[in-house]
């Protein structure tokens, strides 16, 4: 076999895999698509029935009697909170990479960046321990009573400042996650650029800051937007850290920023073990079901940036 | 490295190796059984101190303890991952007629309380009835000073302050015979949420879900009026932590502490209407001094064992743990603020160990 086949076979596989789980996850939540129907997007309940009496038959399926499964505070906790996190992580990733890739001495820019890169090598339960420990009594004794005092005039800032857990919390951690993604793609896309590009610029009469504006940005902004797709794909998947954090909310959505959530994939986790008490399986078969849905997600939300950079490589190419 | 005595080195080796080859054979004469006990965070302390004890007189049986929630010691006994399922709950009548090897046996006797923090006012008790909490976890009684709370409190200066109602995420023990108190107690909570190691928790703005009995703990610690329901085997934290535990109305009315004593006349009342596979609540007993919410402690356990020594060491653990010079002796109990097992149950569980096989 020659070597080109070799790694044909392995790229297939990777790509294989993936529809495995996507068909895997389709097959066995059907059951559940049928019986829960469109309105699994649209309900606040998860409510896995009284799984102390007897099942009913239900369309001809046995189901616990009062079950019934909808979602929608969990699209709504898992897409809010990415895009805080990603909202916050944006301008604070693309300064960080900046200042590393033209303001640090060239000696000490390695260090940083260094740590920058560490940043994004931390497991997200310590995230989530750190967050648990000392992020949430500050946020909820502290800062958050300050904001609902001082801040009441921006839409969803007033109201109940809660207890420290809930979707700001999440929002702040998860850009903490996300922000190395952004700042380490982006430096190496600044500092690789090439130098006579700078140094035209610069020979032009262009100051530190227009040469920064007008030409290395510019430049790098296929790679932003490209790694801020990535730094959404974890924030929308993350699980450990979240859970330790969100206040995970049962069946209601946020009333403001400061109210309690759940997200899609810590609710997977949080919930498998209650799902395997329900007798007819369909509370597990649920469950995948939103393991499906997150994963659509994802594919979508990957997908309508690739097409963003697909439209914006040809724009750019016209205006050329 | 380097090696002056090649030959040396060789023998060392060769010798370690020998060793090694014959460690399986050294211990095959007098293997160790591994027991997995998964579970319930309420039985997790009282494993904790029957292993080091249990283990001093038989070497031959390892036990690893696991506290993680009564939902995944049922699965996971279930399964065949742990070989204790421990659980605040027994199966229901569903899930037994699905897995009919699963056998239900009663290790002890636990209540649990209902804490509070409420700053000022934690050294005091207040009164608490099964409708009161029912409509706190519902969110019709949204603050501490709520005419229904204070007409059972008279007297007591209660604060104009939402209150952080917390229940558990995790599928678990505590959850079930908390919300079966309130669906005993509460028709319209029967009705609507009904009781379960998990339910569909009402939507209260600004309620909290907690992992674990040491997760509500935390909660309540650090959430300055919330309320939540967590288990005896944890009453020595939350008296250290000056947290406030409620008084609970019974079902003849009256308002009672958890104590050996409230537990003990539960009990009483119940224990003639155990049946023969030991699954029924506890809760909500009749009689003057019945605290409310006792439960049996079970273990899970699958009556079919893979091997012969893997059955023979649970049953001799369970015998132990069951028996007042073993297990259920004073000394353990206490600790935990457990109630030992009655006669009567003593004997219905050591049946049900019998067939473990």
């Amino acid at each position: 076999m020659k070597f080109r086949h070799l790694i044909a076979v392995l790229a297939s596989v990777v790509a294989l895999a993936l529809l495995a789980i996507v068909v895997f996850l389709a097959v066995y939540s059907w059951p559940a698509i049928r019986m829960n129907g469109a309105g699994f997007l649209r309900r606040n309940t998860w409510n896995l029935g009284n799984l102390y009496s007897d099942p009913i038959l239900r369309h001809g399926r046995e189901v616990m009697p009062g079950a019934s499964y909808g979602i929608l505070f969990l699209i709504a906790g898992t897409l809010l909170s990415t895009l805080i996190a990603v909202i916050l992580a944006i301008p604070v990733g693309v300064g960080a990479a900046i200042f590393l890739a033209e303001a640090v001495p060239a000696g000490m820019r390695s260090w940083i960046s260094f740590f920058v890169e560490m940043l994004a090598a931390i497991p997200s339960v310590v995230f989530g321990l750190w967050g648990y420990v000392v992020v949430i009594p500050f946020l909820g004794h502290h800062l958050y009573p300050w904001m609902a005092h001082h801040l009441k005039f921006i839409p969803f800032f007033a109201g109940h400042s809660g207890s420290g857990y809930g979707l700001l919390t999440a929002g702040l951690v998860l850009c903490l996650m996300i922000v190395p993604l952004i700042t380490a793609t982006l430096r190496d896309a600044l500092v690789t650029q090439l130098a006579t590009q700078r140094d035209a610029s610069l020979a032009l009469g262009a100051s530190r800051f227009e040469t920064l504006w007008s030409v290395l940005l510019p430049g790098a902004r296929r790679v932003l937007i490209g790694s801020s797709i990535l730094a959404t794909g974890r924030a929308l998947g993350e699980t450990m850290a979240v859970l330790m954090i969100s206040g995970n909310a049962l069946n209601y959505l946020p009333r403001n920023i400061y109210s309690p959530i759940s997200t899609m994939a810590s609710f997977i986790v949080s919930q498998l073990d209650s799902a395997l008490q329900d007798p007819t399986g369909i509370a597990v078969r649920s469950l995948a079901e939103v393991a499906l849905v997150l994963c659509v997600i994802s594919v979508v939300v990957n997908g309508a940036a690739r097409l963003l950079i697909y439209y914006h490589g040809r724009w750019s190419a016209r205006m050329a | 490295m380097h090696w002056n005595h090649p030959s040396r080195f060789t023998r060392i080796l060769t010798g370690l190796l020998a060793l090694a080859l014959a460690l399986p054979v050294l211990f095959a004469a007098d293997p160790v059984v591994n027991i997995l006990e998964t579970g319930s965070s309420l039985l997790y302390p009282l494993f904790n101190l029957w292993v080091p004890v249990y283990r001093r007189q038989h070497s031959n049986v390892r036990i690893t303890t696991q506290s993680t929630g009564s939902g995944t010691g049922i699965s996971q006994s279930i399964a065949g991952l742990a070989q204790i399922g421990a659980s605040d709950a027994y199966l229901s009548n569903a899930m037994e007629k699905m897995h009919s090897n699963m056998l239900n046996i009663p290790l002890a006797i636990s209540m649990q309380m209902v804490n509070y923090n409420l700053p000022g006012l934690n050294y005091r008790h207040l009164k608490l009835s099964g409708p009161v909490l029912a409509g706190i976890y519902t969110g019709s009684i949204r603050y501490w000073n709520d005419a229904r709370i204070r007409s059972l409190n008279p007297g007591v200066k209660l604060p104009h302050h939402v209150i952080i109602p917390v229940h558990r995420t995790d599928g678990s023990g505590d959850t079930f015979i908390f919300t079966q108190y309130l669906s005993f107690s509460t028709p319209s909570w029967a009705n609507q949420t009904s009781y379960g190691t998990s339910v569909s928790w009402p939507a209260v703005s600004g309620g909290l879900g907690a992992e674990g009995n040491p997760g509500m703990v935390t909660a309540i610690k650090d959430n300055p009026y919330a309320i939540a329901y967590i288990g005896t085997s944890f009453e020595n934290a939350i008296r250290r932590d000056r947290m406030g535990i409620a008084l609970l109305k019974n079902r003849a009315g009256n308002f009672l502490l958890p104590s050996a004593r409230t537990a003990d006349a539960a009990a009483a009342v119940m224990v003639p209407k155990t049946p023969r596979d030991e699954r029924i609540s506890l809760i909500f007993a009749p009689g003057r001094m019945s605290y409310p919410i006792i439960n049996y402690e079970y273990a899970i356990v699958n009556r079919q064992q893979g091997s012969a020594q893997t059955a023979a060491a649970l049953r001799q653990l369970f015998g132990w743990a069951i028996s007042r010079s073993g297990g259920n002796a004073p000394s353990f109990m206490r600790r935990v603020h457990f109630v030992p097992l009655p006669a009567p149950v003593v004997k219905l569980s050591q049946a049900q160990i019998a067939e473990i096989q």
